[in-house]
């Protein structure tokens, strides 16, 4: 190996960095505040008996389900702007962008877990004479929360690796603080080294939550 | 055996009223009942009668309709043709559309236990049957626990009040089942191979419960593979097969002498007698 490594260039210049933290994580929370919400709401317009609610909820979840991220994050701030004529502020734009995208992933799951609860206990539930809605409020949503929640937080440091793209629209995150610093120094090796630690230890406690969960719930497999 | 001897008795005194067809009512008619999964007839124009202090046991052959039978008396699965009658009032009948017509009022009247349990994992014992009563039925919270755990006690399950299905073993979610069924206050309970996926050793306590319910003179129709414990329990047995009821009589004349062929040939595979 021909080079040598100098992480002394990170030394003074952990302020630009921790400010790009800062911004990622505001991307990150505000897109998964969207995609919790609406998520839920665009599953249930999927799962929807009715052809008007039904269809434009699929259509959005094929759409964001089978296009790049990039290519979505690129899309929406550029034709957006110029096809409705309105445009917020970078982290706004970046926000409504990925929350779009994580919108899909998560009706996906939320809808998996629905689809998850036994079948034998819908008809438990006429059995016992509760109706649709005490059906679906006290029995069904529950156990699909139970089910989808590892799923959902998956999704979600998913979508904290994917902010990363929105530095290609110069919105001041992580990625982007990164890129500036690394232009600066001449020392990107270190630079985005040091950037992938943080993205690293940023997502591994929620993923070992998430392990954890799953065992949990492999371990109580119940009909 | 205590237990037994009075279930004996109960059924010397079934077998003298129904020669006579004195003291009991009908519970459940079933009435030109004809039920088709496709282009299966799984009811075939089905007759059936039970009595109010019957505990009918449904045997067959796999596939002839044992389950469907229960599920439709449930309100589970509409009918194609025919009507049903519960405690002589209309139940279930179809339509000049020929949508399936459930009378809901009657259908609380019925309770049923599945083979898987289902019991609902989110939710306590208590939790599990606290809900219909409170939220259906609009019981007290404080009633409805105390219900809970007088039929918990019953059951000898008191100290697991709290405790969530996942907990428990196999014939214990299976008594919670029964006992949240029992909430309801059911005229007639309906078990659907409730020990087939039991653990063999704890098939025995389930059918205790049953066997005491029985002692209290609860209506009963009961599927079940384990033909000791159907003739046991059984005031009255029906054999189906090909959507009919072939035979319908006490069951000790079903496992001893039955008189139809089908019957004979199913009882001797069952029962592995040569």
């Amino acid at each position: 190996m021909n080079y040598t490594f100098d992480f002394s260039v990170l030394l003074g210049n952990f302020g630009p960095l921790f400010e790009g933290l800062q911004t990622t994580l505001l991307l990150a929370l505000g897109a998964n505040v969207l995609g919790l919400t609406f998520g839920f709401v665009v599953c249930l317009m999927a799962m929807a008996s009715l052809w008007f609610l039904r269809l434009p909820a699929k259509l959005f979840i094929e759409f964001f389900r089978c296009t790049p991220v990039l290519i979505q994050v690129v899309w929406f701030f550029y034709c957006v702007p110029i096809l409705f004529n309105v445009f917020f502020d970078p982290i706004t734009m970046g926000i409504l962008a990925l929350g779009l995208n994580l919108i899909a992933f998560n009706a996906e799951a939320y809808r998996a877990g629905i689809q998850a609860v036994p079948k034998e206990h819908h008809d438990a539930c006429v059995a016992l004479g509760l109706g649709p809605w005490n059906k679906t409020v006290h029995v069904i949503f529950p156990q699909a929360l139970r089910n989808a929640i590892p799923v959902l937080m998956t999704n979600g440091i998913t979508i904290l690796q994917q902010s990363a793209l929105v530095a290609i629209v110069a919105v001041a995150d992580l990625m982007y603080a990164g890129k500036m610093l690394a232009t600066d120094t001449y020392r990107p090796l270190e630079v985005f080294t040091a950037v992938a630690v943080i993205y690293f230890l940023m997502s591994l406690p929620i993923s070992q939550v998430v392990t954890f969960l799953e065992r949990r719930q492999d371990a109580s497999v119940e009909r | 055996m205590n237990t037994e001897e009075n279930i004996n008795e109960q059924k010397a005194e079934n077998a003298i009223k129904h020669q006579g067809f004195l003291g009991s009512k009908p519970l459940v008619e079933f009435k030109g009942v004809t039920k088709r999964f496709g282009d299966t007839c799984v009811m075939d124009e089905m007759d059936l009668q039970m009595r109010e202090d019957d505990r009918l046991v449904i045997i067959g052959p796999s596939g002839s309709g044992k389950s469907t039978l229960l599920r439709v008396l449930m309100g589970l699965e509409p009918i194609d043709k025919g009507e049903i009658h519960f405690d002589s009032k209309p139940y279930v009948s179809v339509d000049s559309k020929g949508r399936t017509q459930t009378d809901l009022a009657t259908r609380s009247k019925v309770g049923m236990v599945f083979q898987h349990y289902t019991l609902f994992p989110h939710l306590s014992v208590l939790g599990n049957m606290t809900l219909s009563p409170v939220k259906v039925h609009g019981m007290g919270r404080s009633e409805a626990e105390d219900r809970a755990r007088e039929y918990l006690g019953r059951l000898g399950m008191e100290d697991k009040l709290n405790s969530y299905p996942g907990k428990l073993s196999g014939g214990q979610k299976q008594r919670v089942a029964i006992a949240r069924a029992l909430m309801l206050e059911p005229k007639l309970m309906l078990f659907d191979e409730v020990t087939s996926a039991l653990d063999p050793e704890m098939v025995a306590e389930i059918e205790k419960v049953m066997l005491d319910l029985a002692k209290q003179k609860m209506a009963m129709m009961i599927v079940t593979h384990d033909m000791y414990f159907a003739k046991k329990i059984a005031t009255e047995s029906v054999f189906i097969a090909g959507g009919k009821v072939v035979e319908k009589c006490d069951p000790e004349i079903m496992f001893n002498e039955p008189k139809e062929e089908r019957t004979k040939d199913f009882l001797n595979k069952v029962l592995h007698l040569k």
